[in-house]
């Protein structure tokens, strides 16, 4: 021993700190310049979009939001994209959590933000009672989602909301719930989460009501098993999710632009229009760019590990 | 006015101070660190306290026990259901873990919730399997040899009918995919449902194909966490970076 | 046919708001749990597994018997049950929001046991000026802070203009409490939280991840190749390039990157992931039932 290092010990002792601060730059720098990915929408992206587009004006679905800023790189996006279509075709929403105890606030100061951005563009505020009513926390999910099988009445039972000039109200005397007793009387039923209540809600719902999802990366391979078996109507899974619906929703779906080229084509659907010129553009288009420097750089890394081991071994058998 | 002197400026400020906090761990254990650990378990308890009061026990429980008042003169009043009150006792008995002579009462209430969990697990296993069962059995032979593989439609230009009646054929390619499928499936399966010492030469050989073809979903699931997780960070950047450091601090939008 | 928990008229088990009868029932609906409890306190050790077992059971039975028994077809709210079956079959549809109240509730309080094992545990550190006991003065500190914005937040939303503090410019000085401390700190160091978990798989795959197995190998390329499927540019180049060779040739178009990818999703990854689904599936149902009738013992025995 020499106490020297081989080239292949070399490369396989970068200190950690090294790592991090590398990892730093390169999710940091590409920020400050932003460009367009091209990009190809995933089947299930489209069949999300599409199954939104999909519920006539005034009417009123079922919205699970049970993700926090845990996971805000990706929920928050894909729960404002979501948010955006159906606040833009004037469908209401009955919000409710089963995930965290946080959700519920979290899914309605999402949604202030949003309103303040439709007031700033001269648009109508989505108003609480009438537009969207907040169900709250449910702390044993798996007992309500099944109870909304028999009855969505008897699971938010006791649940209030704030209702104008009248204070705290039980949820079912908004106007929007009206008549809505089963889950079958709901034309979609969305879960944005950031956990696992994407199966709790498969389980025990699918084939009473059309589901879509709007899952983190990491729920996307089985979430798909839901999907490939027809349990769900579509679904968007992270990042590339998140950037496939925002450009659905400026290009639409076999919808020509003023050129007449169509930028996403499916034999599954008719014309289904964007909505070019709003704002589209979310945490999809800044972070999407980004993401491909860091995957670079864990690529790397581990090609460089590898290449390490294998330049150790050649020397040891030297 | 300089945007760090606003009340947004103040609160972006406070949350990249606690980030940078958190992630000071990444050097080594620390005071800043320890510092705003304490200060997130301590809020989100908090808020976990209120929740349960506001969202599970005031309105669910207590509401529907001692009724509600009438919104308006000449409204029915609501009727409160008193035999809820036997849900805080059954509640308490969980707090009986507490104590070594009856820590078994709080068995009780975990065996409720357990039991109400189990009885769900009966009534839900077709309803989430059932599809994906008859998902798995697809043809595993052509039922055309017109074409190896699925043609493009497109191109085709065939009248709807026709059409239709070309795509409920199942091609050699197809064929063969669905085969594949079922074979991942049962490998998969076998390796989890034999995983003792099988005696039989199919099932061990069965059982380690499975356990490579698990590999791939493992493989997927990596993937996949991967983009997840630097989607995190890359969020925290932007959020330290632009939405601070640039509209905040160097006051550019 | 109501279920006693529900009914809209007064009786013995429904007593109007506020009245001397629904304060009587609680009070005595209270002594009567409180003699429950200290009843199961002193009872004989050998009657405590069947208790816990019977509880257990008659928890799981609720959700088995509203799935296994049928429920009546088109009955009205108006209209009476005929017979027995149908009458069973309206109570156990007509018993699910008390069942899921009861569910919520028990699961409440059992959620409040965290809190409640938190503070005892941090209030002692105070008491004994035990090592490091200044960090949890901060955590008391940020969890009565925490409950009180969040409380008086709460509050002061009942009124009838509380739909108006949806929107920043009507907050007053709680509601910018309750946003500071939730928005402001909880949720970002939420997300800083979950984000630190990058650094250290950046870090376990530069160390760890090599190409020493064929189980390795397969889990690597797998990976490989959905990450570069789901970055647009990588996908985009690499389409594009077979798009030129293809020329047209409906075969070659499938070797492109989103269309390997697809298959590779579509024939092997979910099926291995079903494979595992079914096993799992098949665990839970096993242990669902094992729990159910109380035979695991790790379970509801005592």
């Amino acid at each position: 021993m020499n106490g020297q290092k081989s080239l292949g010990e070399v490369l396989q002792s970068l200190p950690k700190q090294v790592l991090y601060i590398i990892l730093i730059v390169f999710t940091s720098v590409p920020l400050f310049f932003p460009v367009k990915v091209p990009n190809q929408p995933l089947e299930s992206s489209v069949d999300l979009y599409a199954s939104l587009m999909a519920v006539k004006p005034g009417e009123t679905v079922l919205f699970a939001s049970d993700w926090t800023n845990s996971t805000r790189g990706e929920s928050l996006g894909q729960f404002n994209s979501v948010m955006r279509i159906l606040m833009r075709h004037n469908v209401n929403v009955v919000l409710y959590s089963t995930g965290d105890a946080q959700a519920p606030r979290v899914a309605q100061d999402a949604i202030a933000k949003l309103n303040e951005e439709r007031i700033a563009a001269g648009q109508k505020e989505y108003k609480r009672w009438e537009n969207f009513v907040s169900v709250g926390f449910f702390s044993n999910g798996e007992a309500t989602i099944n109870g909304m099988g028999t009855s969505v009445r008897s699971s938010f039972n006791g649940k209030k909301d704030f209702a104008p000039g009248r204070g705290l109200t039980d949820v079912y005397e908004s106007p929007i719930l009206k008549g809505r007793e089963k889950v079958s009387d709901f034309p979609l039923l969305i879960v944005v989460t950031g956990s696992k209540t994407s199966n709790i809600t498969v389980e025990r719902l699918s084939g009473k009501v059309p589901i879509a999802f709007a899952v983190t990366g990491v729920m996307g391979p089985e979430t798909g098993n839901f999907y490939q078996s027809q349990q769900i109507v579509g679904f968007a899974s992270g990042l590339k999710g998140l950037y496939d619906l925002e450009g659905l929703m400026e290009d639409g779906v076999n919808n020509p632009d003023k050129s007449g080229n169509i930028a996403v084509k499916s034999s599954k659907y008719g014309p289904i229009p964007g909505f070019p010129g709003e704002k589209n553009d979310g945490q999809g288009k800044r972070y999407y760019p980004t993401l491909h420097f860091a995957v670079g750089l864990l690529i790397l890394a581990v090609i460089i590990g590898n290449i390490g081991m294998f330049l150790s071994r050649a020397g040891g058998r030297k | 006015m300089y945007p760090l002197f606003t009340y947004d400026g103040i609160k972006v400020t406070c949350g990249v101070l606690a980030t940078v906090g958190l992630y000071s761990v990444l050097y080594r254990e620390n005071k800043f660190y320890r510092f705003f650990e304490h200060l997130f378990l301590g809020l989100a308890a908090g808020w976990t306290l209120l929740t349960i009061w506001v969202e599970n026990l005031k309105g669910p429980w207590w509401d529907i026990m001692v009724g509600v008042p009438p919104e308006k003169a000449g409204d029915p009043i609501g009727n409160g259901n008193w035999a809820y009150i036997l849900l805080l006792p059954l509640g308490l008995m969980g707090y009986m873990v507490f104590s070594k002579k009856h820590n078994w009462m709080s068995r009780i209430p975990i065996g409720i919730i357990l039991g109400l969990w189990s009885g769900q697990q009966i009534q839900i296993w077709y309803n989430t399997y059932g599809k994906q069962i008859a998902g798995t059995a697809q043809p595993i032979w052509p039922t055309t040899w017109s074409s190896l593989t699925v043609p493009n439609y497109d191109k085709l230009q065939l009248a709807p009918d026709a059409l239709a009646a070309a795509k409920s054929q199942v091609y050699l390619s197809q064929a063969i995919t669905n085969f594949l499928f079922l074979v991942t499936v049962v490998c998969v399966l076998s390796y989890f449902l034999f995983s003792f010492d099988a005696k039989s030469k199919m099932v061990k050989s069965a059982s380690s194909l499975g356990r490579y073809l698990l590999m791939i979903g493992f493989g997927a699931i990596f993937g996949s966490t991967v983009l997840m997780r630097f989607t995190l960070l890359i969020d925290r950047m932007y959020f330290i970076w632009i939405e601070w450091f640039n509209n905040i601090i160097l006051n550019r939008h | 046919m109501n279920l006693f928990l529900q009914s809209k008229v007064p009786n013995f088990w429904a007593q109007p708001f506020n009245s001397q009868g629904i304060w009587m029932g609680v009070l005595g609906g209270l002594l009567v749990g409180i003699l429950i409890f200290l009843g199961l306190m002193f009872m004989p050790a050998q009657f405590r597994r069947p208790v816990v077992a019977f509880c257990t059971f008659i928890g799981g039975a609720y959700w088995v018997l509203l799935y296994i028994f049928p429920a009546p077809i088109d009955l009205q709210k108006t209209e009476m049950p005929t017979g027995p079956v149908e009458s069973i079959g309206k109570w156990l549809t007509d018993a699910n929001p008390v069942v899921v109240s009861i569910s919520g509730t028990v699961t409440a309080f059992m959620l409040g046991l965290g809190i409640f094992s938190l503070l005892s545990i941090h209030l002692k550190r105070i008491s004994r000026r035990q090592k490091d006991w200044a960090y949890s003065v901060i955590l008391l500190v940020s969890l009565v802070s925490m409950a009180f914005f969040g409380y008086a937040d709460y509050i002061s939303r009942q009124g009838p203009d509380g739909t108006k503090l949806d929107l920043q410019a009507n907050w007053g000085f709680v509601n910018y409490g309750r946003d500071l401390l939730f928005d402001g700190l909880l949720q970002q160091m939420d997300a800083a939280m979950f984000s630190v978990i990058a650094f250290y798989i950046l870090s376990a795959a530069y160390r760890a991840f090599r190409i020493r197995s064929i189980e390795a190998t397969i889990l690597l390329s797998t990976a490989l190749l959905v990450i570069l499927s789901l970055m647009g540019a990588v996908a985009f180049v690499w389409n594009d390039a077979v798009k030129n060779m293809a020329n047209g040739n409906d075969f070659l178009m499938n070797f492109q990157l989103t269309e390997i990818a697809g298959w590779i999703r579509r024939t092997f990854e979910t099926s291995s992931l079903r494979g595992i689904a079914f096993g799992v599936g098949i665990g839970a149902l096993a242990m669902g039932l094992r729990i159910w009738l109380s035979l695991e013992r790790t379970g509801g025995g005592a």
